[in-house]
C-alpha cells in the first residue's frame, strides 16, 4: 500500500489527469532494499518481521520480568494472552500433557499475529506474511517438529503405518498409500503455509485497491459518490482484516497444535 | 445450581466449544488436503502412463479417478461424524480420534 499510495500522491495520478487506474498488483509486494550489504538487500518486510519479533519479546519480557502472585498492569495482559492460547488452542488438542508446548504455541501465535497486524498500522501498513518467504520457515519449523515427535513417539514404521486407520482391507491400502503420503508430506504443510499467505496477500490487495480508488476517483463532481463508495469499502475491508489477521494466526496455531497431538498420540 | 457449579458448567461448555473448533479446523483442512493429494497422486500416475502410451487424456482421467478415491475415502473416514453429539451408544463421549479415526 505504501508504495502505490506514495507513488500516486507524488505523481498526482488521477482520473482527470488522463492517466489510467494504477491497478495494484504483484509490484506492491516487491520492495526496493532499504540498504544493501554486498549482494544482500534489506527490505521493509524484513524490517517489519524483526520489529514483530521485538514487539513479542519486549511485551512478554515486560509482562514477566518481575512476576507477582497477584498480577498487575502488563502482567495481567501477558497472563491473559498465555491463558487464552492455553485454553483455546493447546488444551483442546493436546490436553494437560501438552503444556510443555505452550511456549512454542504462544510465540508462534503472537509472532504471526503481530506480523499480520502490521497491515493495519499506519506507515507500516504491510502484512509481512503476504510474502510467502516469511511463511515457509514457520511451516518448516512446525513440519519438522511434528515429524520428529511422530517418529519419537511412534517409531518411524509405526508412524507411517498409523497414517491409514486400521481395519482397511489390504488392496485398499495400495490405493490409499500414494494419497496418504502426498497428503501428509506435501499437501498438509503446503495448505498450512499457503492459507496464511493467501489470506494476507488477498486482504492487502483489496485494501490497496479501494484506498487507491478512493483517491483516484475523488473530485467535486459525481465522482465524489464513487470515491465515497470506494472509501466505505476500504473501511469495510479494514474492519474485516482486523478479524482476518487474528483468525489466520489462530488457525495456524490451532492446526500446529492438532498436528503435534496427532504425532504424540499413537493410533487407537 | 450453586455459583461454583455454574462456573464449572460454563467452563466445561467453553472447553467443549474450543475442542469442537479445533477438531473442525483439523478435519476441514485434512479433507481439503486429501482432495488435492488424490488428484495429484493419480493425476501424476495418469500423466506418466499417458506419456508412455501417448494418450494425453489419461492425465485428466487420472485426476478424476484420484478425486473419486479421495472422496470415497473422506466419506469412509469422516462420514460417521454425524452421529449425534459424538457420543457412544452408552452415552459416554467419544474421543476425538475415535470420531475422526485419526492418529
Amino acid at each position: 500500500m505504501t508504495g502505490d499510495v506514495g507513488v500516486l500522491a507524488s505523481n498526482g495520478c488521477h482520473i482527470f489527469n488522463g492517466c489510467g487506474f494504477p491497478a495494484p498488483g504483484l509490484q506492491d509486494f516487491m520492495w526496493k532494499p532499504l540498504f544493501t550489504i554486498g549482494s544482500f538487500g534489506f527490505t521493509k518486510p524484513m524490517l517489519l518481521a524483526i520489529l514483530a519479533a521485538l514487539v513479542v519479546i519486549v511485551f512478554f519480557w515486560a509482562a514477566f520480568r518481575k512476576p507477582k502472585l497477584v498480577p498487575r498492569g502488563v502482567q495481567n495482559l501477558g497472563e491473559l494472552a498465555i491463558l487464552g492460547i492455553r485454553d483455546q488452542i493447546l488444551r483442546p488438542s493436546l490436553g494437560r500433557r501438552g503444556d510443555s508446548y505452550l511456549p512454542l504455541l504462544v510465540s508462534l501465535f503472537f509472532f504471526i499475529y503481530v506480523m499480520n497486524v502490521m497491515e493495519l498500522i499506519p506507515l507500516l501498513q504491510f502484512p509481512v506474511t503476504s510474502r510467502i518467504g516469511f511463511v515457509w520457515p514457520l511451516v518448516f519449523i512446525v513440519y519438522f517438529l511434528y515429524l520428529y515427535l511422530g517418529v519419537k513417539h511412534q517409531g518411524a514404521w509405526g508412524y507411517l503405518r498409523n497414517m491409514i486407520p486400521p481395519g482397511v482391507p489390504w488392496p485398499i491400502y495400495i490405493i490409499l498409500v500414494p494419497v496418504e503420503l502426498l497428503r501428509f508430506f506435501v499437501f498438509q504443510p503446503f495448505t498450512l503455509g499457503v492459507r496464511l499467505f493467501g489470506n494476507m496477500f488477498a486482504g492487502h490487495l483489496l485494501l490497496t485497491i479501494f484506498t487507491i480508488a478512493t483517491w483516484y476517483l475523488l473530485s467535486l463532481s459525481v465522482g465524489l459518490l464513487y470515491a465515497a463508495g470506494s472509501f466505505a469499502l476500504a473501511i469495510f475491508i479494514f474492519v474485516l482484516e482486523t478479524l482476518v489477521t487474528f483468525l489466520q494466526a489462530f488457525i495456524f496455531t490451532t492446526l500446529t497444535a492438532t498436528y503435534i497431538a496427532a504425532s504424540v498420540e499413537p493410533a487407537h | 445450581m450453586s455459583e461454583h457449579g455454574d462456573d464449572a458448567v460454563t467452563r466445561a461448555r467453553k472447553q467443549a466449544a474450543a475442542q469442537g473448533r479445533a477438531q473442525g479446523l483439523e478435519v476441514g483442512w485434512t479433507v481439503f488436503s486429501y482432495l488435492l493429494a488424490g488428484m495429484a497422486a493419480y493425476g501424476g500416475v495418469g500423466w506418466l502412463i499417458g506419456r508412455a502410451v501417448h494418450i494425453p487424456l489419461l492425465f485428466p482421467v487420472g485426476m478424476l479417478v484420484g478425486m473419486a478415491i479421495s472422496l470415497a475415502y473422506i466419506i469412509h473416514r469422516y462420514g460417521r461424524q454425524g452421529s449425534p453429539g459424538g457420543v457412544r451408544g452408552d452415552g459416554s463421549p467419544r474421543d476425538r480420534r475415535e470420531i475422526t479415526g485419526d492418529r
